[in-house]
């Protein structure tokens, strides 16, 4: 924009100063960073503002109370649940996602007839807007018209007064969150980890088959290697769109059953002390906690893709 | 003879893999297809199978009911319209301030780099509060462009994120040879380097819209007319009734945009693996 | 509950001249009451502007036709305001409200399934619109006011236009077949193991939802428990809330399937819907949509109040639809015209709900007009839902009763605080009094947050 208006020959003096790397980069990167300073750093910085007091429904503003807040809600049984379930979703549907995303993208590195076909079904929870496919799987999961107990009762599995109920008992109940987490975010890492796929110079998959190394070595010793790096960075995003997300819990159980609520995540426990029940502060609080857990987790996982970087 | 054998195995394992995951992923759209087009009253009656129709199935009731009695066709232009602008404006933000990171930036832009990331570690049930007041600010409440305005905020730290590292693919001595035949930077920037970033800017517009098409406390929030609604937060706030969703449309409402953006998500990653594998790099 | 038997003036739907009729008397009647508007503000333009509202979809798809298409456009033709409505999913009212209080921007008037304590300090005061309703067609009902009152401002926080009566719902055929019928909790206690021995088991929830709180709460007012006293006081602990838990959890364990732990507001007439649930406790949505969609065991489904406990038969509403003034709102006047006068015409929209909505103020409907209408329906059994007349006026109680709704009461709802007890004696985790004490100590910190901000 205004760098490109005035890269137009107008002299060497300005055109010199674009040629510093710094200040091309500042002008580049300043856009982007000013947006997103704007619209996020302003509505954050008034969050955690919030969380320091007391406000409640229709301020955005209180009485200060200091961590209050912060203790109170540490010391709560149900937000301590709260955190232990965020780490189980978090880090079991996203080891899910990086094997199965892994797998997917080496075995459609290769060329097979009706690739392009199961290619498009893959991509299809990731085309779906969200909340209309967790609404396909509420029923798929439903009390009374579950379509996996119809066949089991059908198969005489189970029986058909009592059969499984995958919202309703405990263990079933996050196990499905989880599955159906890692079922839509599954096609978005995918595609990341085939970008990486692709980007490995033919030279060093020649290199490679010269070596002779395939199959499972060739996997080993070159591709994970090289694949580290992006697989790393997939892996970040996966966990922090998953620990910060809600609508998988809040369309399918509202962050029950009781009496364990084991699926209640720190962004349902949250929304239900902040937005529906009207606590504003300690709300705020309990949605910064994931921040600097997140950050110290990206920090580090960014540090180790750099350290895998081949150069 | 042996290769040909290891052939055949690594094909058959390849379908071995990708098969079932195929099955997998693509079951509830079969559900979908099926409730789309299912009498309601067949529905909700567990004698009938719900693999397949029953006597008084298929029917084009649902769709109907859909197409008559609720907006749909505005919401899926407003969410096209919002896409291709927000994807406009993500390209427009992105691809400078992943270049400039990938190449120019040093030790500054590598925390800058990770500064932008740490936006994502806010949930938006924190954040739509204060961003709804700003949208009032600015007089754009109820209305799309509120969504365009906002959406960048978290389509633009990932694109840069994925363009950055797109672009440290691509060998440096494309760019040094333009720059020893006297080009300036931003030339390259612009003649040589942006137009084989083709691949990468594809896999930024699948991002972007598909976050733009999954959006929903944003949508929900900022615009509450009926004919502005997205296609989330349309379907999802008229078309359930307290206690009774409407299925079927509910399903019909799904399937209409899934299939369509599948098959352009899969198109594009074919000229964005064609644009990496058959580029620059021989 | 002052029931006033105030024949209503007015009846039928609007037609052209009957709207010009009206005009004319209401343009009369306004010259007597110059005590609500002032007289110089009834000049027509006074209300020349917009007003919006946003609201819930109604479960009654009609009704949002009648309100959207027909109400609003001619009352706002009447009294020169272009009215627009909007709906959204009740659940995400919630979230909608806070954003536009603390933008202090959004809609005039604002709708949720409840009262909304919290917001008082952000609406206007609706004693007004109260008082106006009140000289036209009578009193407020004792639930409206309790819920939505605060007497410690003395200030109408919401104006509840209609709550909906809440009774069990079921399967006459099936009872029939046991012989018994579910006229107290002993009965259902007995019943609900031999309804499960044949298949069709009785669904009570204990989940996370709206529908389960709203059971629980009045199963336990039944067995005389009470959340919160006059004072608002935190009165749950007590011996008969042992026995209420052990009691219903005996009927888990016997006669009940676990679905009832994973349900949402759908998930208990979806059990209904399958044919395989015998009873339920829901509002009349659970036999409407059997009637719609030609559901073959709709004419088996009986409409009874809660059963007798033994302390009484009591249940909270399920649901009470509450409007709201902001105090940012643009056009105040023309708001509290639009809900009063919708409070006072509310037959028509009674009528429309398909007798799901009944009037807060009784004498805008009274009860006797209302048997009369729900005489008309022709589902079998025939008069079945005349019914809501008597849980309406015999068998509701408001959420917080016999003390006021207020925050610290919201919040506990939001928390499914009560599910969570229940739940822990039914699947043994917990003793009836480990879960009384722990549901204790949770509710009474909660309140105490909120008494501390001086909100109760």
């Amino acid at each position: 924009m205004e760098a490109l208006a005035a890269a137009r020959p107008r002299g060497r003096r300005w055109r010199d100063v674009f040629e510093r790397p710094g200040v091309l980069a500042s002008v580049l990167i300043s856009p982007a960073v000013v947006f997103v300073l704007v619209l996020v750093g302003g509505p954050l910085i008034l969050a955690i503002g919030l969380s320091f007091t007391n406000a409640t429904s229709g301020e955005l503003h209180g009485k200060w109370v200091g961590l209050a807040n912060f203790r109170n809600e540490w010391s709560n049984p149900s937000f301590q649940h709260a955190v232990w379930h965020t780490f189980q979703f978090t880090f079991i549907s996203q080891a899910i996602v990086l094997v199965g995303a892994g797998l997917l993208a080496h075995a459609l590195s290769k060329n097979f007839r009706g690739k392009w076909f199961l290619r498009f079904l893959i991509l299809l929870p990731w085309a779906a807007p969200l909340a209309l496919s967790l609404m396909a799987w509420k029923w798929m999961f439903d009390t009374s018209y579950s379509i996996f107990n119809w066949t089991l009762v059908h198969l005489n599995l189970v029986d058909k007064v009592d059969p499984p109920q995958y919202l309703a008992e405990s263990k079933l109940a996050i196990g499905s969150v989880i599955a159906v987490h890692a079922w839509r975010i599954l096609p978005f890492a995918l595609v990341i980890f085939l970008a990486g796929l692709a980007s490995i110079p033919k030279e060093v998959d020649d290199a490679a088959a010269i070596d002779g190394a395939t199959g499972f070595r060739k996997f080993w010793s070159v591709t994970l290697p090289l694949q580290l790096p992006i697989a790393t960075v997939a892996l970040l995003f996966g966990i922090v769109f998953t620990a910060t997300d809600m609508a998988v819990v809040y369309i399918l159980t509202q962050g029950g059953p009781p009496p364990s609520f084991s699926t209640e995540m720190v962004t349902t426990w949250a929304y239900k002390t902040g937005i529906e029940s009207g606590s504003l502060g300690p709300g705020a609080a309990i949605s910064l906690f994931l921040l600097p857990v997140l950050a110290v987790v990206t920090i580090l996982m960014l540090l180790f893709a750099r350290k895998a970087e081949v150069s | 003879m042996e290769s040909f054998g290891r052939a055949l195995r690594e094909k058959g394992l390849a379908y071995l893999i990708v098969g079932p995951f195929a099955i997998v992923l693509a079951f509830p759209f079969y559900v979908m297809f099926i409730t789309a087009f299912k009498n309601q009253t067949e529905f909700y009656n567990p004698e009938v199978t719900p693999y397949w129709f029953g006597k008084d199935s298929p029917t084009w009731a649902n769709a109907t009911f859909l197409f008559e009695n609720t907006q749909y066709p505005r919401w899926l232009a407003n969410t096209a319209i919002v896409g291709l602008c927000v994807v406009a404006i993500t390209l427009v933000l992105a691809l400078p301030a992943g270049y400039a990171l990938a190449r120019l930036a040093g030790r500054v832009g590598q925390s800058l780099g990770v500064g932008i990331f740490l936006t994502y570690l806010v949930p938006p049930t924190l954040l739509f509060i204060p961003l709804f007041w700003v949208i009032t600010q600015v007089n754009l409440q109820n209305s799309i462009w509120s969504l365009v305005l906002v959406y960048p905020s978290f389509t633009v730290p990932f694109s840069t994120w994925l363009l950055m590292g797109f672009f440290k693919t691509i060998p440096k001595e494309l760019e040094d040879a333009a720059l020893v035949d006297g080009a300036s930077r931003i030339k390259t920037l612009t003649r040589v380097v942006f137009p084989i970033s083709l691949p990468g800017i594809l896999t930024v517009v699948i991002f972007s819209f598909s976050l733009v098409v999954n959006e929903f406390v944003y949508a929900f929030t900022f615009i509450s007319p009926s004919e502005n609604k997205m296609v989330s937060t349309g379907v999802y706030t008229d078309l359930i009734r307290g206690d009774l969703p409407e299925w079927g449309a509910i399903m019909v409402a799904a399937l209409i945009p899934s299939i369509p953006l599948a098959l352009l998500y899969n198109m594009f990653l074919d000229r964005f693996i064609a644009g990496f594998t058959g580029g620059a790099f021989r | 509950m002052a029931s006033s038997d105030d024949p209503s003036r007015r009846e039928g739907r609007y037609d052209r001249r009957e709207l010009i009729r009206r005009a004319g008397v209401g343009a009369a009647s306004v010259g007597f009451a110059p005590s609500f508007y002032g007289p110089l503000r009834f000049k027509d333009r006074w209300l020349k502007g917009d007003l919006s509202l946003i609201t819930w979809a109604h479960f009654v798809p009609a009704f949002d036709v009648w309100l959207d298409k027909t109400w609003a456009v001619q009352w706002g033709q009447k009294n020169d305001v272009d009215v627009k409505v909007d709906h959204i999913l009740n659940t995400l009212l919630t979230a909608r409200s806070q954003a536009e209080a603390a933008a202090k921007n959004g809609h005039d008037i604002f709708f949720n399934l409840s009262p909304q304590p919290q917001f008082e300090d952000d609406v206007i005061n609706h004693n007004e619109i109260v008082q106006e309703v009140t000289r036209k067609v009578g009193k407020i009902g004792r639930i409206a006011h309790k819920a939505s009152y605060n007497p410690r401002t003395k200030k109408y926080f919401g104006f509840s236009d209609n709550f909906v009566p809440d009774p069990v719902i079921w399967r006459h055929d099936l009872w029939n077949g046991i012989g018994l019928s579910p006229n107290t909790w002993d009965s259902v206690r007995k019943a609900a193991p031999k309804l499960k021995a044949i298949g069709h088991p009785i669904g009570i929830g204990q989940s996370a939802e709206l529908d389960s709180n709203m059971a629980l709460c009045s199963f336990l007012m039944c067995f005389g428990v009470f959340i919160q006293d006059e004072k608002h006081r935190v009165t749950i602990k007590s011996k008969r809330a042992v026995e209420a838990l052990k009691f219903m959890a005996d009927i888990y364990q016997r006669g009940e399937t676990d679905e009832i732990f994973g349900w949402d507001p759908a998930g208990n007439n979806n059990f209904v819907y399958s044919g395989k649930g015998s009873m339920i406790f829901n509002a009349i949505s659970a036999t409407r949509t059997p009637e719609d969609r030609g559901l073959p065991f709709a004419n088996d489904l009986w409409i009874w109040p809660i059963p007798r406990g033994p302390y009484g038969r009591m249940g909270y509403q399920h649901v009470m639809g509450s409007w709201w003034i902001w105090k940012f709102a643009n056009n105040k006047a023309a708001a509290k015209k639009f809900l009063a006068d919708l409070e006072i015409n509310y037959q028509d929209a009674f009528m429309a709900s398909k007798f799901y909505n009944f009037p807060s103020f009784p004498g805008a409907m009274s009860f006797s007009r209302i048997r009369k209408a729900v005489a008309t329906d022709r589902h079998r059994p025939i008069g079945k839902y005349g019914v809501l007349t008597t849980i309406a006026q015999k068998y509701t109680t408001n959420p917080g009763h016999p003390g006021y709704a207020n925050a610290a009461f919201g919040e506990m709802f939001n928390k499914f605080i009560i599910p969570k007890m229940f739940a822990q004696v039914s699947q043994k985790k917990m003793t009836a009094q480990e879960a009384v004490n722990a549901a204790d100590r949770e509710i009474k910190a909660i309140y105490r947050k909120w008494r501390a901000l001086k909100k109760i």
